[in-house]
């Protein structure tokens, strides 16, 4: 059975998602648009024996695509074998703004889409001093105007009812300035069945992706001998449509004096200061990392006991043997790792969507274009940038509302150096390690070096993105323009929504990768060929005869992990790593973190034979690994593996190389290209083994 | 009195109406957010050191940020 498509079209900042919600009632899922990652998202709206299928579209000031996001926009509407291609377009105003709605409806009209036109923050009307005359809207417009405040779901039912309703006919609005009448008669031999504005919409884009092409080339041929630009074709339109507009401004007016209640100005002020403004913007970055890490402590302690809780239940109810190990080490231990990261990943994206609501996000990217643009990044780098700092993962998907294609990918491409959480506990441990704990004017050392690894992140990521920026040839002329919405008040069902879209998909997407690694790492670390490994406790018990029961089993362990798939592996690359200053004890840390840092700290546990579910979080626990890892050997070199010199080695080579399968899984996705994703990986690993050689050399 | 200059020179607080773009490489999506010839602007908030310029289009009360490489492009007549 085919439910009737209902899809929200309108421009960013009407309350769209709200309506949304609204309308399914958390009935909603999130997913792809096939082939591109894009958020789809789509619900279901139930009503009598009636089920509508409900699109949230991607907010659009046009039908012309800017964007990734609004090429779907564009791809849904002017192509009727999509999958997607609604029944019925539902057109979203913002009162303020109605002239730029109307626009929108228009052309989805002309392209061929019955639509209808609600006006939403109906509220917002008599605030702002705003007269509309409703009658002459629906007289104009030819359909019938629904007027909604989604916040309070005033007006919804009215709307809901209208879904099943024809719009009567549209007579286009849009009248073909005549110098392009020649170009627009060839191009329509070319679309037999299509309207004629959807004809023109063809004619003005570069490319159009659901058609052939041949006809793209036979449109790129008009465009040539006419001497037209598709930019050209598509201010002309903007223009004449305005024009018509404005020749009818009897719709809205204004009463007396419109600025007055409204305090976006006087916020303003204050937030888009020259320097107030960086002051507040800083010290809000401040106090976000702050509470990622002390907001989410409790959180990550609880889950941590939970976990280690159930390996040792699972333990106890079933008999031992490889089956139980691959369930407790392997699977629970990689959905631990996982699930670990939740409460971080909850915090930023609280934030980060409580700033998009209120509209402060556009002024971050005011406030920081001007520093990133010499870069070659844009203002809109920053919310990847920033959000980095939890995970990649969810930073690279938000590079998606950068329009200029080369920043997008530049951003994407630098994004994986800032300092994620999952470098931190390997930044503690190694920090504890080989950073002396004294203060310097008053300025703990330990504390100073991890400051200064994330600033050496920064640092890294501006300066790749520097070089590529060089390298990389731009397509498109950079252009930022966008719009500084009125302040809101935060919609909590749509800040609630968004945290737990963006926290499932991390669970997910993530997870699935992490959670088959930890358990590919748990093979090659459990099994191992020939007597050595299939032996180590007899071997153990003959070497060690007087050692206590624990501690026997501690050193079968390492043995065994010395002899496993996994010790063999560490050992082939030793030669590698030796340059570095790591024997390959490290050698097997380093490459069981290519699947993800996280392991790291575990996987060295297990092979200095502490066992493996050790947790840092914890003093004593840290303690042990810090005693147990600061007395260990470099058989290489004679001195101790955690020096001074293999310390900052090693510190240099997490904190630049990409060691995070997720990563290179969701920088393939949304880049589209393997040879991005591997320049990406190569170039990182490369400069941290560089950056490794360097400092130990010259340290040791 | 002459007094076509192009939009980055204009100070915080000033009006003027937009005349015509210097280039063509301006995406239409100027146009969209409201950057018509004909159109009255005000200039509201500048970023430090030649960064964004915050403009309000008169008419609907609209905020839009551009740069001031766009600026420079834009060519109006003060008021």
């Amino acid at each position: 059975m085919n439910n009737p498509i209902i899809a929200l079209l309108g421009n960013p900042n009407v309350g769209k998602t709200s309506l949304f919600n609204r309308l399914t009632n958390l009935n909603q899922k999130v997913g792809n648009y096939p082939g591109i990652t894009v958020d789809k998202r789509e619900g279901k709206l139930t009503k009598g024996a009636k089920t509508y299928r409900i699109v949230d579209l991607p907010g659009t000031y046009t039908l012309y695509p800017n964007s990734l996001d609004e090429q779907v926009v564009f791809n849904i509407l002017a192509d009727s074998n999509h999958t997607d291609y609604p029944n019925l377009v539902v057109v979203v105003a913002d009162p303020a703004q109605l002239n730029r709605s109307i626009i929108l409806y228009q052309q989805a009209r002309e392209i061929g889409i019955p639509a209808i036109f609600v006006v939403n923050m109906i509220d917002e009307v008599e605030k702002k001093g705003l007269v509309i005359d409703f009658d002459k809207l629906a007289k104009k417009l030819n359909t019938k105007i629904f007027q909604t405040n989604a916040r309070t779901g005033e007006g919804l039912e009215q709307l809901i009812a209208a879904f099943d309703e024809k719009p009567p006919l549209y007579i286009g609005d849009f009248a073909v300035p005549t110098a392009f009448n020649k170009a627009l008669e060839e191009a329509k031999s070319l679309f037999p069945l299509h309207t004629e504005y959807a004809t023109w919409q063809f004619l003005a884009q570069e490319h159009i992706s659901f058609i052939s092409a041949e006809k793209n080339n036979a449109l790129a041929r008009i465009r040539e001998t006419h001497k037209l630009t598709t930019q050209a074709l598509q201010k002309a339109e903007s223009l004449a449509r305005n024009k018509r507009l404005s020749m009818d401004d009897s719709i809205v007016r204004t009463q007396a004096d419109s600025s007055k209640g409204d305090p976006t100005h006087a916020i303003d002020k204050i937030l888009l200061h020259p320097v107030f403004g960086y002051v507040l913007f800083f010290g809000l970055l401040f106090f976000i990392f702050q509470a990622i890490y002390t907001w989410s402590g409790p959180f990550m302690d609880a889950i941590d006991e939970f976990f280690g809780y159930l390996v040792s239940e699972i333990h106890t109810r079933l008999p031992e043997g490889p089956l139980v190990n691959l369930l407790t080490d392997g699977v629970v231990a990689g959905i631990g790792g996982i699930v670990i990261f939740i409460p971080q990943i909850v915090i930023l994206f609280l934030f980060i969507s409580l700033m998009e609501e209120i509209g402060y996000m556009s002024r971050v990217v005011f406030l920081m274009d001007r520093w990133l643009r010499p870069f070659g990044l844009n203002g809109k780098s920053v919310i990847p940038l920033m959000s980095s700092v939890a995970c990649a993962v969810p930073a690279v998907m938000s590079a998606r509302n950068i329009e200029n294609a080369k920043e997008r990918l530049v951003t994407m491409l630098v994004t994986p150096f800032m300092t994620c959480s999952a470098r931190l506990p390997i930044y503690i441990v190694l920090i504890g390690l080989v950073i002396p704990d004294t203060t310097v004017w008053g300025i703990g050392l330990q504390g100073m070096t991890l400051f200064g690894l994330y600033i050496l992140g920064i640092v890294a990521a501006l300066c790749s993105a520097w070089i590529l920026n060089k390298i990389i040839k731009n397509t498109h002329k950079s252009f930022l323009i966008f719009e500084l919405p009125t302040y809101k008040l935060p919609d909590w069902k749509n800040v609630l929504l968004n945290v737990w879209d963006k926290t499932s998909g991390f669970v997910i997407d993530a997870g699935k990768i992490i959670l088959s690694i930890s358990i590919v790492l748990w093979v090659l670390g459990s099994f191992g060929p020939g007597e050595k490994f299939n032996n180590a406790e007899e071997l153990i018990k003959a070497e060690y005869p007087t050692l206590s029961e624990e501690e026997l089993s501690k050193e079968i362990t390492s043995y065994k992990v010395e002899h496993s798939y996994l010790g063999y592996i560490g050992m082939a690359i030793e030669p590698v790593v030796k340059p570095l200053g790591y024997d390959w004890k490290m050698g097997i840390g380093l490459i069981a973190s290519f699947a993800a840092r996280e392991v790291f700290v575990g996987t060295m546990a297990t092979v200095y034979s502490l066992g493996d579910d050790v947790d840092i979080e914890e003093e004593s626990q840290k303690a042990t690994v810090l005693s147990r890892m600061r007395s260990e050997i470099n058989k290489n070199t004679g001195l101790p593996a955690y020096n001074f010199a293999s310390g900052i080695s090693l510190l240099l080579f997490y904190a630049f190389a990409m060691q995070c399968m997720s990563t290179i899984a969701i920088v393939k996705k949304e880049t589209g290209s393997w040879k991005w994703t591997l320049i990406q990986t190569g170039f990182m690993t490369g400069l941290a083994y560089f950056a490794a050689f360097v400092a130990y050399q010259l340290l040791k | 009195m002459q007094s076509n200059i192009s939009l980055d020179k204009l100070k915080i607080g000033e009006k003027a109406y937009i005349l015509e773009y210097l280039s063509t490489e301006i995406p239409a999506k100027f146009f969209e957010l409201g950057f018509i010839p004909g159109t009255e602007i005000e200039v509201k908030y500048k970023a430090p050191f030649n960064g964004p310029i915050g403009i309000r289009i008169v008419h609907n009360n609209a905020l839009i940020a551009i740069r001031k490489s766009e600026a420079e492009v834009i060519l109006i007549d003060t008021i």
